[in-house]
């Protein structure tokens, strides 16, 4: 436990940090009117819709406040300006206790286990030693990465840790991580709609997370929260930003970023120069890669659905039914490597390598000074929101190119692509969906499928070796027979439905959907159909591996 | 940085002795700025009215630096140059290129081989000769930094030069690398005796295909279709020198494709570029007839397949 990190701190600073948050606020707003038109805007469409007497309660106010506006002054409009920001400064930072905080951590790996999965947890309660010992999960959940440069920074830095986002159980896997890995905890914003169930609720508090609200769409919210976020880290808050937005729906991992709370970064590294109180920021990019994933059935529904492209919030899904989780968790649970998190190589907030001395490093290793970045012709520290603008997307792409080198291939994205790929020269030049439509309609004698389960390894090895993707130690001298065979387990233990059919003629491909939601994980390195690719972007080229041959063996 | 205070004039550093650097840090120096220009060689235009250095840390002294050298040592000059920058420089190069394996920008290759990130380009229809003679002409500066932009616009902007500017840096790159395919088209075609309405319609064409490749890679279509993509091509029809007109000339005439080098006297990046540029449409499935036809002329095809070939798209 590290426990001189700022975090530890945060009950006594809370108070100080909201009412710099709103005096900031307060201070950027030029125009309340504006400002409040909209805001009131947004929440009356949200509201609308809603049958809730509490929300119809609240549409009530902002109907009576916009109602007003026209007529209000101008120092009026400034007060109810500021309650707003009040009430959302304090409804975004929560409460958070140390004390609970020591507690919550140790217990974190039963205590996870005991929300989710009652069973495992009495047959821990009956061994009390394991309670407190994190080995619980040592096998099951590995952490890789340049930890100790990290355990180095974080004494000397802000970390801004940016994983990958695939599944509501990431926050607590990525809190878990930080532990195992000696690292101390960090603040960051959960979805509010995590804190409906109170025990969670407690839980995530405690955790340091702070809640966002998605629902509320206006400017000021926004404001409030990057603000938050900002003074955060200028304070030297460790941040946790899932730069996706949101968890990925196709399965894939992010190559387009969500970048309004990375941006905060760069005024927060600029501010912390002009108060001559230099705090540097590192942004470490991580993978949370999953042998399965809880919610990948409504995800890639969602994915598919063109209902579902605007949908940002899922509240029906897998995660909020408990017995789906419980069964989840123990499968997990029972798995070796079933979860990897891989830390990346931390950058400064313009995309230059750092040394375990925090020092950073251009392209071709010379020191750089980051403050440097953020000054003008005179040589002043600015804070420029164009140009942060235009650093915060060069670090987006940046940590794009870190999710696609610290990618971990496991055996059930393996052999999904290598079914997809089957699947595709059934019926070759059709769309997605005719491909889709291919239910229990292919057959691969088993031998094929593990030639192409080892061909695609092989292809792997070869990517891996020029540093463009990471193979999962259960499938690196694995047989194309047990790559296959241990797919086929993963895939059975959980999804009720079968995804992949053993029987006397082969394998037969079933749950064609969850088969592109896994497959899609190497869509982006270009060794799986890519139709997921992000618009504007370029497409992944069909092979990018030089001296290996055409896709998955069966393209 | 340039000694603030002590001068209102912008300091700016110019790397590259040949006559596009000499005319960049003449056009600089008419404009007001104060302009070093890093040569190896003696410059009779450039003695009188700017300072020269051999030493990269001079160039550097000031914060905006322009790199006009021949795209062949960009990355040698950027590597070396990288030694005396940092994170406050802001580097623009006028460099027309891009690398036959990956498309590499000649900002990607900055981007690599510097610290710096507030990059830009300068592209459009100028000519050295202009800027030399101090003729009117306009250019473009792509840069996804507005204080990049501004900073060109101050240190070069005057009565006789009008700088415009886009955001679309990759886009402007593009279009520099993509006219300059075209201008072999444009050389040769004029050579080989075709008419105003055929030079009209392989320019039309080839801007269009160009815009649809660039969007392709990532870029803006618009920005092909203006003053750094289809006006730096419809400057060519003038350009009886410029290095890729001379070798369309010598291939309508019937030249190999060597003895066409040997007389365009300098190194023609867009023989390597366009057989690549053909297999990229050929992969992103966008239709390049007049892509394909320059291919063909560069492996010694007559006008008369190249005409069939164009028109076939």
């Amino acid at each position: 436990m590290v426990s001189d990190a700022p975090i530890f701190g945060f009950n006594d600073a809370r108070a100080d940090i909201v009412r710099t948050v709103i005096d900031r606020v307060m201070l950027g707003t030029k125009d309340p009117l504006l400002a409040l038109n909209d805001a009131a805007y947004h929440e009356t469409k949200r509201l609308e819709g809603s049958r809730r007497a509490a929300d119809q309660r609240e549409l009530a106010e902002w109907q009576k406040l916009a109602r007003g506006l026209a007529r209000t002054s101008d120092a009026d409009r400034r007060a109810q300006l500021r309650e707003l920001c009040e009430r959302y400064g304090w409804d975004v930072a929560g409460n958070f206790d140390p004390r609970v905080f020591q507690v919550a951590t140790r217990l974190m790996p039963p205590l996870v286990t005991a929300l989710l999965a009652p069973s495992t947890f009495a047959s821990m309660a009956r061994t009390p030693s394991k309670i407190i010992s994190l080995d619980a999960l040592a096998d099951k959940v590995l952490v890789e990465g340049p930890l100790s440069k990290l355990q180095r920074l974080v004494r000397r830095g802000t970390a801004v840790y940016v994983p990958t986002h695939l599944s509501n159980m990431d926050s607590i896997v990525f809190g878990y991580a930080l532990e195992r890995a000696g690292l101390p905890p960090a603040t960051y914003g959960a979805g509010k709609n995590l804190f409906t169930n109170p025990l969670l609720s407690f839980f995530m508090h405690n955790l340091g997370a702070y809640r966002v609200d998605r629902r509320i769409k206006h400017n000021l919210y926004k404001d409030v929260l990057k603000t938050y976020s900002c003074v955060l880290l200028e304070r030297g808050y460790h941040s946790l930003f899932f730069p996706g937005g949101t968890r990925s729906r196709s399965g894939g991992v992010e190559r387009r970023l969500k970048l309004g709370l990375v941006g905060s970064a760069m005024e927060a590294y600029a501010r912390t120069l002009i108060a001559g109180q230099e705090r540097r920021i590192f942004f470490v990019p991580a993978t949370i890669n999953y042998l399965i994933t809880l919610e990948a059935e409504t995800l890639i529904a969602d994915f598919l659905s063109e209902a579902g492209k605007g949908r940002f919030i899922i509240d029906d899904d897998e995660s909020t039914r408990l017995a789906r989780v419980g069964s989840f968790m123990k499968k997990l649970l029972g798995m070796h490597g079933a979860v990897v998190i891989r830390f990346s190589e931390p950058v400064d907030p313009f995309g230059n390598r750092v040394d375990d001395d925090g020092v950073s490093h251009d392209g071709r290793g010379r020191p750089v000074d980051p403050a440097s970045y953020v000054k003008n012709a005179r040589g002043e520290v600015t804070i420029d929101h164009a140009r942060d603008a235009q650093y915060t997307r060069e670090l987006g792409e940046e940590i794009c190119r870190a999710y696609e080198r610290d990618t971990v291939v496991m055996a059930t994205h393996l052999t999904a692509a290598a079914c997809f790929a089957r699947l595709r020269s059934s019926s070759p030049a059709a769309d997605l969906f005719t491909v889709l439509r291919q239910r229990e309609a292919v057959t691969i004698p088993r031998d094929d499928l593990a030639r192409d389960a080892v061909h695609l390894r092989d292809t792997l090895l070869a990517l891996e070796r020029e540093g463009g993707v990471r193979v999962g130690d259960a499938i690196r001298h694995a047989s194309g027979g047990d790559i296959v065979e241990g797919a086929l387990r993963a895939f059975a233990s959980y999804h009720p439905q079968p995804v992949l059919r053993s029987g006397p003629a082969g394998i037969t491909l079933c749950d064609t959907n969850l088969l592109f939601y896994y497959q899609n994980r190497l869509a982006g390195h270009g060794l799986a159909w890519d139709v997921i690719a992000p618009p504007g972007l370029p497409r992944a080229p069909a092979t990018t591996v030089r001296g290996a041959a055409a896709t998955g063996g069966a393209s | 940085m340039s000694a603030p205070g002590t001068s209102q004039k912008p300091a700016v550093g110019v790397v590259g002795g040949g006559p596009w650097g000499v005319a960049l840090a003449l056009a600089a120096s008419r404009a007001g700025s104060d302009v070093t220009l890093y040569s190896r060689r003696e410059s009779s235009h450039a003695k009188a009215q700017v300072r020269t250095t051999g030493d990269y840390a001079e160039v550097a002294r000031a914060r905006l630096v322009v790199i006009a050298v021949p795209s062949t040592v960009a990355r040698e000059v950027a590597r070396a140059l990288g030694d005396h920058l940092d994170g406050s420089h802001l580097v623009v190069h006028g460099i027309r290129g891009l690398s036959v394996d990956r498309f590499e920008t000649v900002s990607d290759i900055l981007r690599s081989e510097t610290p710096v990130r507030r990059l830009g380009a300068l592209g459009g229809p100028v000519q050295a000769s202009e800027l030399i003679e101090g003729r009117p002409s306009a250019m473009v500066c792509g840069s996804h930094y507005p204080e990049v932009l501004a900073a060109v616009t101050t240190a070069f902007q005057h009565s006789a030069l009008r700088v415009y500017g886009t955001p679309d840096l990759r886009g402007l790159e593009w279009a520099s690398a993509l006219v300059g395919c075209l201008s072999i088209g444009v050389g040769f075609a004029d050579q080989a005796g075709a008419g105003p309405g055929l030079l009209a319609a392989l320019i039309s064409r080839g801007v269009d295909e160009a815009a649809r490749l660039a969007a392709t890679a990532g870029a803006d279509e618009r920005t092909m279709l203006g003053l750094g993509g289809y006006g730096d091509l419809l400057a060519s029809i003038r350009l009886q020198d410029r290095p890729e007109v001379v070798l369309g000339r010598a291939l309508a005439r019937g030249r190999t494709l060597d003895e066409a080098i040997a007389e365009a006297k300098l190194r023609v990046e867009a023989i390597a570029l366009i057989p690549r540029i053909v297999q990229f449409a050929r992969e992103a499935r966008v239709p390049t007839a007049t892509f394909d036809a320059l291919e063909d002329i560069l492996q010694g095809a007559g006008s008369a397949t190249i005409i069939e070939k164009m028109f076939a798209g």
